[in-house]
């Protein structure tokens, strides 16, 4: 693909148009240029290049086409990472991933690809420039493209799922340059690895000497049977759920924003404040029947045996009750008995 | 039953009056159990009753199909067998690749039959095999239970078992899965376990590595088995449990067990090579080098045994820490580290969803939500803690147990709502606990506090009280005194003599040990209204939720019950009317009852294993007519099948699955791309379509002719108005749908004349030597071409 047959008076009218937001429309030579992004990408400790409005006017908008480069945009905003929805920041460093990983992988002497960031606050009229009002949101700049909104590809929303993986793939899928293998910095240094081990070497005659004689924490059965209990609570509130979809403890209404969603209608989803609630009164029936059984027995006051065993009653039919009722208010079902049919 | 003799022999004035009352209550368990065989064989014949007698779904299809040749053709005929009815043209090892404990089992039951003179059918078998093994099941439970903490508790877990939702979704009359006979053989391997544990005796030991073997057989989940057992047996040794006991119960199930699952083809070297497997062996280890320090203890002085731990220790710790290395090196040598993806998403629960789109999109392999909890184990979920504690007073090496198969079980049942399975049996066993346990406490409190009795206590105190004490604890004594003397059969015998002396002061404690008795009786009703609920609940289960055989559906509207059996129709109309080596190609879903029912060959089936395959047909699905003919014609298939909703609102059709064909095609073959299909992010089928998506061969095969029915193409499913509505096939013809369009077959029609082509003109030959040029530019071509 070589030069591209648009008719000229569309490249004129685009050069105008660029040229009103343009201050500084003096081209340089393109080596000089690739020069200044392989020095900016060195400054930058992950090979991320930060663009603000005048650098997007210097390498992306003035020089003309097709450019020597294709740049990989991430638009970031600072007053946004605290929005846990986006994953801004998560993205940001699954980006600058990437951006070492393709920089290592090609001995830093690639000129083709460049990784930058553009930050919202300090550079709103490039966002306008490539038309950008949603966040997260990836594009490549390509060689050829003239109108930085129409011509560059957007990386597809639902592929930030799998991260740098998938940010890889469409780089790869869009400019023919090969990334490689994504170098994910290992979670423990060396160094924090080698004390591990020895800390482990070390205390393991006395762990061992411990274990033998019988007198470590492992040997007291209430820390058995209520780590046992605990994961019982955990997994029948369905927090694993939770955990994998990475559902939030509760919803905003949308009809009324004042008001907190706590249960969600419809047997296939939940909210983490909801599952907690129902994995605690599974969880405290059981309980308070052992307290009944194994604790109250061995209570000399009748009263007090009493008072106890009724409180535990109500309670206990109460959490029943409103599992049945709440369950059947999620999933819709209605349990009925199969009676003969004489008695109806 | 040795246990009851050595309680009562201390006290034998009472001992004919006991030996009576065992032998009555023996009688009386025999019934009960037998009676709870019976309801769990009996809740599962609702798909009988309300359907009929059929094999349900789509695996079991297979699993019949393989008991079927095994019947006809005997054991060494299936060991060899090679399909080359399925994957067409490549062909299946079946002999090799499935768990052959399903199998053989059926086949097994039906010559038993036969030889019997019994004339069933093989179908019959298959479909009454998981309603018996159920009942096979909670007579384990009851064992497994009976040993952990006694009799009582155990006959409420097995009729807890019976009847539980869970267990009940893939043991329906019907439900011919490996999971029907699996269970039982999990739950059987276990309580072979904990009596050889209680009892350490060999024989128990060799009897629990041939459940094993019987578990590996049967399902993939055996590795529950080989993980759960050696860390009970470690954190046996942790916590200073550990005994001469437990290495008999440990060490013949590593080596034989291995041995024996070493020669199940599709498991094979599997049993040693992958990481599964390692824990076992690392605690066989462990094991050992404990055993040692205890001989050594043994013989040597205490201090001289200081000196000599300080040098086992470092000994000990060089060898394992080499082993560990090696161990570490193996594992780290392979790409997953040695852990199949099903098993790795079970330890970090995020991996699927982050790595395998495929293992994450069953819906199968979903995290359940608390309702599902409800669902599949009703008010069991309740009772569960209570079951914990309970196993905690007094913890034995049994109980520890249980609560180790509890807390493993329900961890993995959060991560992936199948293996809810798994955790049911645990459910129901703890809970059997508690419930029994509560009964105990609170019928004893009744029992000493109704006025009839206690004024009679009071008359006599010294003689009728001890005796109404006596009747009164020995419930309860025996069963705790069984399962305490089982667990240390020489201190406690010891120690039981002594308590047993001065028995009135005792039995006189015991009495105050007693609640309120209005609240005692209302507990009871409420826990007994509980149990009601549990089984109403699991009537209804078994009835409307799980009963359904998904190959012939029905419907209830205003004017009655619609039966719907377009399938069978669809599958008899193929076998009687198409040549016996003619190809059917479909999407993989109705692969195994393509095959089963009308024994015709297929491309793909649910077994899933060749993953270019399955692209490829889903390539051609999502292909225009031509390139589709093409792709279907090179892989010589005669007839193609589609599943189609849109007239009667079935909403698992192929229009619906259409985007995972086109996934899994465009993934292999690039030039079909997913956004193709899907109006700005959107998938629909309406005028707002896009053009390759209306000119797909799926979308035409399903509404081909669709807008005859009702004049505007209306699709029930979607809710929509089709995009295309008037067009014609130029490369298949419609030769058979069935009544209510759910299936319809067509047919690819013979390859064009090549002189009439060649005289008419020589058009159309260069347009599709130019349509080919572009094709092979743009992408990688189909391989069977």
């Amino acid at each position: 693909m070589a030069i591209s047959p648009t008719p000229t008076y569309l490249f004129l009218l685009s050069l105008f148009t660029l040229s009103l937001f343009l201050s500084i429309p003096t081209a340089e030579s393109e080596s000089e240029l690739v020069a200044d992004l392989l020095a900016l990408q060195s400054e930058s400790k992950s090979g991320v290049i930060h663009l603000d409005d005048r650098t997007i006017a210097k390498f992306l908008t003035s020089p003309q086409t097709p450019r020597p480069y294709s740049i990989f945009i991430f638009f970031d905003a600072t007053q946004l990472h605290d929005k846990s929805e986006l994953h801004l920041p998560e993205l940001r460093r699954e980006f600058a991933l990437v951006a070492s990983s393709f920089i290592t992988n090609h001995n830093h002497s690639n000129t083709k690809l460049f990784f930058a960031d553009i930050e919202f606050r300090e550079s709103q009229s490039s966002f306008q420039l490539f038309g950008v009002n949603s966040l997260p949101h990836i594009r490549l700049v390509g060689p050829n493209a003239k109108s930085l909104k129409d011509d560059s590809d957007q990386m597809d929303q639902s592929d930030f799922s799998r991260l740098s993986e998938s940010m890889a793939e469409f780089v790869e899928s869009r400019t023919k340059l090969t990334v490689g293998p994504i170098h994910r910095p290992p979670i423990l240094s060396k160094t924090q690895m080698g004390l591990i081990v020895a800390l482990l070497l070390i205390s393991a005659p006395f762990v061992a000497k411990k274990i033998f004689s019988g007198e470590t924490f492992l040997h007291d059965p209430n820390i058995w049977l209520s780590g046992a209990i605990f994961v019982y609570f955990f997994s029948v509130s369905g927090a694993m759920h939770n955990i994998i979809r990475k559902m939030p403890m509760f919803l905003l209404d949308r009809n009324d924003p004042s008001k907190l969603i706590f249960f969600y209608q419809g047997s296939g989803m939940q909210l983490g404040a909801e599952g907690f609630a129902v994995g605690f009164l599974y969880t405290v029936v059981g309980l308070l029947l052992a307290i009944v059984t194994h604790i109250l027995v061995h209570v000399k006051n009748a009263k007090a045996k009493r008072a106890v065993m009724i409180s535990a009653i109500c309670v206990s039919f109460w959490a029943v009750q409103k599992v049945i009722l709440l369950d059947n208010w999620k999933t819709g079902y209605r349990i009925h008995g199969f009676w003969p049919s004489s008695w109806n | 039953m040795a246990a009851p003799e050595t309680s009562t022999a201390a006290v034998p004035t009472l001992y004919t009056n006991n030996t009576l009352r065992n032998a009555f209550g023996g009688v009386l368990s025999f019934f009960i159990l037998l009676l709870i065989g019976v309801m769990a064989f009996s809740i599962r014949l609702f798909s009988v009753i309300k359907y009929e007698s059929v094999i349900h779904e789509f695996d079991p299809y297979f699993n019949y199909r393989v008991t079927q040749f095994l019947a006809k053709n005997g054991i060494y005929e299936f060991w060899n067998w090679f399909d080359d009815r399925t994957w067409y043209p490549l062909g299946r090892v079946i002999g090799g690749t499935v768990y052959p404990g399903l199998t053989l089992t059926a086949g097994t039951i039906w010559w038993l039959l036969n030889s019997l003179n019994i004339p069933l059918s093989v179908e019959t078998v298959c479909v009454f095999t998981a309603p018996i093994f159920s009942a096979f099941a909670s007579w384990a439970t009851f064992l497994l239970t009976k040993e952990v903490k006694g009799t009582g508790a155990g006959l409420t877990a097995a009729a807890l078992l019976a009847m539980v939702p869970s267990y009940i979704s893939r043991s329906v009359a019907g439900s011919y899965d490996n999971e029907a006979v699996a269970i039982f053989a999990l739950i059987f391997t276990f309580y072979l376990y904990i009596k050889t544990l209680n009892t350490g005796s060999l024989f128990y030991a060799t009897l629990n590595s041939i459940a094993y073997f019987y578990m590996v057989c049967s399902w993939g989940g055996y590795t529950f088995i080989i993980n759960l057992i050696p860390m009970h047996v470690l954190l046996c040794i942790v916590t200073g449990r550990f005994s001469s006991r437990l290495y008999i119960a440990y060490a013949p199930l590593v080596v034989l067990g291995t041995l024996l699952a070493a020669l199940v083809p599709v498991v094979g070297f599997n049993a040693v090579m992958t990481s599964e497997h390692f824990a076992s062996f690392l605690v066989f280890i462990i094991l050992h080098v404990v055993a040692f320090v205890y001989y050594i203890k043994g013989i040597l002085s205490p201090k001289m045994f200081k000196v000599a731990v300080t040098l086992v220790v470092s000994v000990g710790l060089a060898v394992c820490c080499a082993v560990i290395a090696v161990l570490i090196a193996l594992v780290a040598s392979s790409p997953t580290k040695g852990w199949s993806g099903r098993s790795l998403s079970l330890l970090d629960p995020t991996y699927a969803s982050k790595y395998i789109p495929i293992i994450a999109s069953v819906s199968e392999h979903q995290p359940p939500t608390w309702p599902s909890y409800f669902m599949d184990i009703n008010v069991l979920a309740f009772l569960v803690p209570a079951g914990i504690i309970a196993c905690f007073s007094p913890l034995s090496d049994s109980s520890s147990f249980v609560v180790l198969y509890i807390a493993t079980s329900v961890y993995f049942s959060g991560v992936m709502v199948r293996l809810m399975l798994v955790f049911a049996p645990a459910a129901c066993i703890t809970s059997g606990i508690a419930l029994s346990q509560s009964f105990d406490v609170f019928t004893r409190s009744i029992k000493f506090q109704l006025p009839g009795i206690s004024s009679n206590t009071e008359v006599d105190a010294a003689e009728t009280s001890s005796a109404t004490a006596e009747a009164q604890n020995d419930a309860v004594k025996t069963e705790k005194s069984e399962e305490t003397s089982k667990n240390r059969p020489s201190k406690k015998s010891k120690k039981k003599e002594k308590e047993e002396k001065p028995s009135t002061k005792a039995k006189a404690e015991k009495r105050l040990l007693a609640l309120p008795l209005d609240s005692s009786v209302i507990s009871l009703l409420l826990l007994i209204l509980l149990g009601a609920f549990y089984v109403v609940h699991c009537v209804w289960a078994a009835a409307e939720a799980y009963s359904a055989p998904s190959i012939v559906l029905t419907s209830r509207s205003h004017d009655g019950l619609h039966v719907f059996d377009d399938f069978r129709e669809a599958y008899g109309w193929l076998r009687h009317n198409t040549d016996v080596d003619d190809k059917v190609a479909s999407w993989w879903d109705y692969g195994y009852q393509t095959t089963a029912m009308a024994n015709r060959t297929v491309i793909v089936d649910n077994n899933t294993w060749n993953n270019t395959h399955i692209a490829t047909v889903g390539t051609a699905m999502s292909s225009p007519e031509k390139a589709a003919w093409e792709i279907f014609h090179s892989l010589d298939v005669k007839y193609v099948l589609v599943v189609f909703g849109g007239l009667v609102g079935y909403p698992s059709d192929d229009i619906n699955k259409f985007l995972w064909m086109v996934r899994i095609g465009g993934g292999v073959f690039p030039h079909i791309k997913e956004p193709d299909y899907l109006r700005d992010g959107q998938y629909r089928i309406d005028s707002q379509a896009t053009p390759t998506m209306l000119n797909c061969l799926m979308y035409k095969l399903s509404y081909y002719r669709f807008v005859e029915t009702d004049g505007k193409g209306f699709d029930r499913v979607r809710q929509t108005e089709i995009g295309k509505k008037h067009f014609k096939l130029t490369h298949f013809e419609e030769v058979f749908t069935t009544h209510h369009w759910m299936v319809r077959i067509y047919k690819l029609k013979p390859p064009k004349n090549r002189i009439r082509g060649k005289t008419k003109k020589s058009k159309s030959k260069t347009s599709s030597t130019s349509s080919r040029g572009k094709r092979s530019g743009s992408g990688k071509k189909n391989p069977w071409q």
